[in-house]
């Protein structure tokens, strides 16, 4: 039998870290970006990465996982990510920032739909309701 | 010319996909050699950068806010990989982290002086339901019989 009772997970505090790192990278982009390129800026954070990959190199001493499908997702997350962001620039050339940040904010829409085709995720109906206020809320913030 | 909404489009698809790529990875190796593969994924990109644009012109404290801003971003992906690894599904961990701009409003409010407008406020107030509701994960309790049955 199982009852249903709410618990906080481990995974849940990194998630809050997350947001708390991304949100402080969104508002130094905001003062950056008052006087350098979108592309400066990239290559700035390409550039400010690398002192953070070094220290999770350090402790390791040389042990960096080498399994092969794990470093092929990885270095693709870069390219991905990396391509995505100038994908974004180009169109916020056309576009005013007004339309295109929210409509490109629907992204994790993508990731639901292959984690339930890839992966064989399920979201419980609560989690489903909030991926929908999240998407509601993600196009509303970046107006 | 390219219509910007396949450049949209383009995005939205390579972020989409990340979200994927990422939990796979970290189903593969540790939190923190994924933070290094991926950092080595953006230097592969940073040659075409360079060839579009130079960083001359901008002042040292704008460089150095860029700087800073990579680094956080770094360990903003060093968390999303830690909470995947520790078991969080990429359904729940990317749309609940990349409510990351209601922490960016928060800042922009409180050391830039912004107000948020009565729409942003709305989008908080659903970003604060929707990740309440994003992490509802009900933990399976078992119950005293069955534990009775464990322990004989």
């Amino acid at each position: 039998m199982q009852t249903e009772r709410w618990h906080f997970p481990v995974w849940l505090w990194y998630a809050l870290l997350c947001i708390f790192w991304w949100g402080l990278w969104g508002f130094l982009s905001k003062i950056g970006s008052a006087a350098a390129s979108p592309m400066q800026m990239q290559i700035l954070f390409t550039l400010g990465m690398l002192p953070v990959a070094l220290g999770m190199l350090l402790p390791m001493r040389g042990k960096l996982d080498r399994n092969r499908g794990g470093v092929t997702y990885g270095l693709l997350c870069g390219i991905a990510t990396g391509l995505g962001t100038l994908g974004y620039f180009a169109a916020l050339r056309e576009q005013n920032a007004s339309v295109v940040t929210p409509l490109t904010g629907v992204f994790p829409v993508l990731t639901v739909v292959l984690a339930f085709v890839v992966l064989r995720e399920r979201l419980n109906k609560v989690q489903m309701g909030g991926m929908l206020l999240a998407l509601a809320s993600i196009v509303i913030l970046s107006i | 010319m390219i219509h910007w909404m396949v450049y949209a489009s383009f995005a939205i698809v390579l972020w989409g996909v990340n979200g994927l790529f990422m939990k796979l990875g970290t189903n593969r190796i540790s939190a923190r050699s994924m933070v290094i593969w991926v950092t080595a994924g953006f230097v592969v990109l940073l040659p075409f950068m360079w060839m579009t644009t130079t960083l001359s012109g901008l002042s040292a404290g704008i460089i150095f806010v860029g700087l800073i801003a990579g680094a956080v971003n770094g360990l903003g992906n060093w968390a999303v990989f830690a909470c995947l690894e520790k078991g969080a599904k990429a359904s729940v961990a990317t749309p609940l982290t990349a409510l990351y701009p209601l922490c960016t409003v928060a800042l922009a409010t409180a050391f830039l002086k912004e107000r948020p407008t009565a729409l942003q406020w709305l989008g908080i107030a659903l970003a604060v339901a929707a990740g309440a509701m994003l992490s509802y994960e009900p933990a399976p309790v078992t119950a005293p019989e069955e534990q009775l049955h464990c322990v004989q």
